[in-house]
């Protein structure tokens, strides 16, 4: 039993489509299964082309795909905003700035992606 | 598995020749290393009514080790208590133990259910995904 998120659950969603890594490798465009292999065993990051590639092979939204990815990455731009927040927007308080410290707070309070469904 | 509800890797691996026990742990130390679980369900044969070989039982106690040096807990329950479990009978058949997680996990393991095997042919392999499934869900079962 997992304790955390994995970053991708490509190999999940690929057994379950029934597809072979050569399969899925030819729906991506590229020319073998080890790109695939690599994704699956998390030894490197898709680009972004390939992420979308995944996304319209598995039906299924990027940040579910890859949900470690996404929580390490939206903790990070929580963080960033958060910083931003507090640094930036005392001053003024214009609607222009109202505006911006609402887009920050609702980044900042946005809930993590956890559910691998 | 991943949650109660989501199955995150099944199927089964074949090891032939040299020391199968040896290979079969290098296998499970991958599968550790890249899942990095927090527990193992794995099956009970210091019972009395177990009927795995000496092998298998060696294997396990292997599996167990190691998974202690990982510092991953290790939960060890016989085929009799999961049957208990899961069919109120312990005698149920590994079959209906089956269908029953085939229906549960529909998109995963209905294609991988094999036919009801008859009195005179030995386990399909296929039937490991089923067994290890079941484990898995009666300690989510207990621990819920």
């Amino acid at each position: 039993m997992l304790s955390e998120h994995l970053p991708n659950y490509l190999l999940s969603h690929r057994k379950r489509s029934a597809l072979s890594q050569t399969e899925v490798a030819f729906l991506l465009g590229v020319q073998s299964g080890a790109k695939v292999c690599r994704h699956e065993r998390f030894t490197g990051e898709p680009t972004l082309q390939t992420a979308l590639a995944y996304e319209a092979i598995y039906q299924r939204p990027i940040s579910e795909l890859f949900p470690g990815l996404f929580e390490k990455t939206q903790r990070e731009v929580k963080a960033r905003a958060k910083i931003l927040e507090q640094n930036k927007l005392h001053s003024n308080s214009n609607a222009l700035t109202t505006r911006k410290r609402q887009s920050l707070a609702a980044i900042v309070s946005a809930k993590l992606n956890n559910q691998l469904s | 598995m991943e949650g109660e509800n989501a199955l995150v890797d099944w199927g089964v691996k074949t090891v032939k020749g040299g020391d199968k026990n040896a290979r079969s742990l290098s296998h499970v130390g991958n599968l550790i290393a890249h899942y990095q679980p927090n527990v193992i369900a794995i099956e009970d044969t210091r019972t009395k009514s177990s009927r795995r070989s000496a092998r298998i039982r060696a294997l396990i106690e292997e599996i167990v080790i190691l998974a202690k040096d990982e510092n991953i807990k290790v939960k060890r329950w016989s085929r009799k208590q999961v049957n208990l479990g899961f069919l109120s009978d312990e005698q149920g058949t590994k079959h209906a133990l089956a269908e029953y997680l085939a229906a549960r996990f529909p998109k995963e393991l209905t294609l991988r259910l094999p036919p009801k095997r008859r009195a005179w042919e030995s386990d399909d392999s296929r039937m490991d995904i089923f067994n290890a499934v079941a484990l898995a869900e009666h300690f989510l079962r207990g621990r819920g």
